[in-house]
């Protein structure tokens, strides 16, 4: 498993989403591709840092920021 | 990686070309203070970190003084490592030329790679890079311990971001938190932005602001302060728990000081009253006059025989004063004792006029001649004539018998004789006493000097005993009071610092809910979602750091612990606690040696130096996991606190652990008395090895002489 993807595991394990009662264990992405498909926002808005910091071309700050800033602007 | 070879030529002590053949396992390596141990170690930290400096120290006294002047030779240092079935040879070296006698100039050093594919195929590579690649430099952070003081790698608070950064998965997750912060400051910062765009806010808002950033700087002070006097528990903590450990002998210190100071002083004491001034009793005090007894009692017979007879004498004198005053008394009785009148009342002159008149003219009677009127006028007058003579009649009414008393002086005198007598009959006994008091004082004195002694070597055991000097030890008790004192003073401190912390994040609390209510009012929708959004994936980013950190903590403790079992295997060894501490820069990781969570702040060297092997031992099994791969770790007397019976347990414990080791001793030899000649004891035998070798100084030698030091390299 790509490391990036074991880096996403870690952050879905945390317990804010153990509360969630919309999200089942089962339910959450493995991947940083299936994350980015999720309907979760926030599981979408990691993938999209973890992909801009660990994928394979990594993003500068200011570039980050517009990602997820743009992605919410869409989907909130 | 493993060490397969080590080649040392000309590199002092090391003349000519010594070849260390070595295992996979333990490598043991004997040798006597002085005799190439160390230099061993230092031609392999050489190759890893050398600098281009002074390299003539370096070269073999020996080898220069047999090369002739003009002539060059190599001084080299040289590592054949295996990894992943391929031989590496790694070569550091320079030419020394001999320009005068014992005097060389020197080349730069250079280092040459070797690298032999699994079929022998042979190239020549950049050593530094091949060095780097095979035994990366961070890792031979952790492979090279000098001394047992060397092995607390903890001492430096970035040792642990070292460890974190090579071996822990953490890493990964620094810049998330990183990140993560910087996200949401900046949805924190539009939100702001947004609601203070509606003016009626604006007042309100940066009331708010402003009451919230002095809260935040309350709190930063309150953490610098709770943090502060954190540090300062842990060590009047510590202070305390060293004193404790000496408190029970400083107690029996101070018990025994005073005893010894009261023993001084009643030995001074009775020393005072030890009066051996006999010879003032001898003859100073009437001794002489101690057989004169018999005189005095001569003496004192002749005076009261005198006395006997002058007191009948006076007696008889006194018998016949007393008749003529009996007549005396009589007389009076004829005027039936009734008082007299004066003499000279009547006068002279009346009582003559009465006489020749023959009548009696206060009672108007007659008084012819013969009667007892006319003869008591008579004597009347006669009275008054007697009265007008006074001289005349003195010697009668004096009358003595003796003028002088001389008796009684003698009496006097043979009294005093009897009382110095009785003094002197006392000074027998007086002197005996004074001895025997004396011998008394001096049976006292033994008997507190014995004492004294005994008091004295109670001392002595107790100062032996402790492992601090006697005023140090005095301190203690004095400090540990008042350390005491500190230590409920602070602990209120604390109290009181994490009582206002809590209020102020009350406070602080409320004022961001007030604020957040004008930003739910007030800001756009869409930003107070993302700023929600971005503020928990902050806290998923923090919380997550901070977990793979603990983990690789509890990682290392766990491992730590094994090794540090196995080392001090049937001792009480305690357990070694990693605990994780954020100071206002950094996170620091405290390591502590805990029995039922009281920690031992000062163990012994021993049990300290087998925690820090263990944690190396710990560090270098996870390097194998984490990089797939082992790496030798290479000590240089790190047991010199252990004793050879505990070094030989130690070795056959490590000799079951993974990873090449290479350790150089000095235990297991014998110096013979007479010859002074160096073996290898018999108990070495029984040390589970893979390899071992012995570097010892050619026989004879100078010992002040460079030029006749050659280690020798003997394989066993």
């Amino acid at each position: 498993m790509a490391r990036k993807d074991e880096i996403l595991k870690s952050f879905l394990r945390h317990k804010l989403f153990e509360s969630n009662d919309e999200l089942k264990t089962t339910d959450l992405p493995s991947t940083i591709l299936e994350a980015l498909d999720c309907d979760n926002l926030t599981i979408k808005a990691i993938a999209i840092i973890v992909e801009g910091l660990d994928g394979t071309s990594p993003v500068t700050d200011s570039v980050l920021r517009n990602q997820v800033t743009q992605f919410l602007n869409e989907a909130l | 990686m493993i060490i397969r070879k080590i080649q040392i030529e000309n590199y002092l002590c090391y003349y000519d070309t010594n070849t260390f053949e070595l295992s996979d396992g333990l490598n043991i390596i004997l040798g006597e203070n002085g005799e190439g141990k160390t230099k061993f170690f230092e031609a392999v930290d050489w190759i890893f970190n050398g600098e281009n400096k002074q390299l003539e120290m370096l070269v073999s006294a020996k080898k220069l003084d047999e090369t002739e002047i003009g002539d060059s030779f190599r001084v080299r240092a040289s590592m054949t490592v295996e990894q992943y079935g391929e031989k590496n040879i790694i070569t550091k070296s320079f030419v020394a030329k001999k320009e005068r006698p014992n005097e060389c100039s020197t080349s730069s050093f250079m280092i040459e790679g070797i690298a032999e594919n699994s079929s022998g195929e042979r190239t020549q590579v950049d050593g530094s890079i091949l060095l780097n690649r095979v035994f990366p430099f961070e890792i031979r952070k952790y492979s090279m311990f000098k001394g047992e003081a060397e092995l607390n790698i903890f001492e430096s608070d970035s040792a642990l971001a070292n460890l974190i950064n090579l071996f822990s998965e953490a890493k990964h997750y620094d810049k998330y938190s990183e990140k993560g912060a910087f996200l949401r400051e900046k949805a924190e910062k539009a939100v702001d932005d947004s609601s203070k765009s509606d003016k009626k806010n604006e007042a309100q808002y940066k009331k708010l602001e402003t009451e919230i950033m002095f809260q935040e700087k309350e709190k930063a002070k309150y953490i610098v302060h709770l943090n502060s006097t954190e540090e300062e528990i842990k060590k009047i903590e510590e202070n305390l728990q060293l004193a404790e450990s000496h408190v029970n002998n400083a107690d029996a210190l101070d018990v025994l000081n005073k005893r010894i100071v009261g023993i001084e002083e009643r030995i001074f004491s009775f020393n005072g009253r030890i009066d051996e001034n006999y010879t003032t009793s001898l003859f100073d005090e009437d001794w002489i006059l101690v057989n004169f007894e018999s005189f005095h009692k001569e003496f004192a017979d002749k005076v009261f025989a005198h006395s006997k007879k002058q007191r009948k004498l006076q007696s008889e004198f006194d018998k016949q004063k007393g008749i003529k005053e009996g007549a005396q008394m009589a007389k009076a009785e004829l005027l039936n004792n009734a008082v007299p009148l004066p003499i000279g009342v009547p006068s002279k002159a009346h009582m003559e006029e009465m006489l020749y008149d023959k009548i009696c003219k206060v009672c108007g009677t007659d008084a012819p001649e013969g009667s007892i009127s006319y003869e008591f006028m008579m004597e009347k007058l006669k009275s008054y004539l007697e009265s007008q003579d006074v001289e005349d009649n003195e010697p009668e009414k004096d009358d003595q018998l003796f003028k002088f008393d001389y008796t009684n002086r003698l009496e006097n005198l043979s009294t005093s004789h009897e009382d110095n007598l009785k003094n002197l009959r006392l000074i027998r006994s007086k002197i005996k006493e004074l001895f025997e008091f004396n011998d008394e004082r001096k049976k006292d004195i033994e008997e507190f000097t014995e004492q004294l002694e005994k008091e004295k070597t109670e001392r002595k055991q107790i100062l032996g005993n402790s492992s601090i000097a006697e005023n140090k030890l005095i301190d203690v008790l004095k400090n540990y009071n008042a350390w005491q004192r500190d230590l409920k003073n602070k602990n209120h401190d604390q109290l009181d610092y994490t009582s206002k912390l809590d209020k102020i994040e009350i406070e602080l609390q409320r004022k961001k809910e007030e604020k957040e209510k004008i930003d739910t009012k007030s800001a756009n929708s869409f930003l107070i979602k993302t700023r929600k959004i971005l503020r928990d994936i902050e806290t998923i980013f923090i919380d997550t750091k901070e977990e793979k950190f603990d983990e690789f903590i509890v990682k290392l403790q766990t491992k730590s612990n094994n090794f540090f079992k196995i080392i001090n295997i049937d001792s009480f060894t305690g357990t070694i606690v990693f605990t994780r501490r954020k100071t206002a820069n950094q996170t620091i990781v405290d390591i502590d040696l805990q029995e039922d969570g009281r920690t031992f702040h000062r163990p012994n060297q021993s049990l300290e130096t087998s925690k820090h092997i263990s944690i190396l031992f710990a560090i270098s099994e996870l390097a194998s996991e984490i990089k797939e791969e082992n790496f030798p770790i290479i000590f240089d007397a790190p047991t010199s606190s252990f004793g050879e019976n505990k070094t030989a347990q130690f070795l056959n414990l490590i000799y079951e652990t993974k990873n090449q080791k290479i350790l150089l001793i000095k235990d297991f030899l014998s110096t013979e008395k007479a010859t002074k000649a160096l073996s290898i004891k018999k108990d070495f035998e029984n040390v589970r090895r893979n390899k071992a070798f012995w570097v010892k100084l050619e026989r004879p030698f100078d010992p002040n002489n460079l030029k006749t030091i050659n280690t020798e390299v003997i394989t066993l």
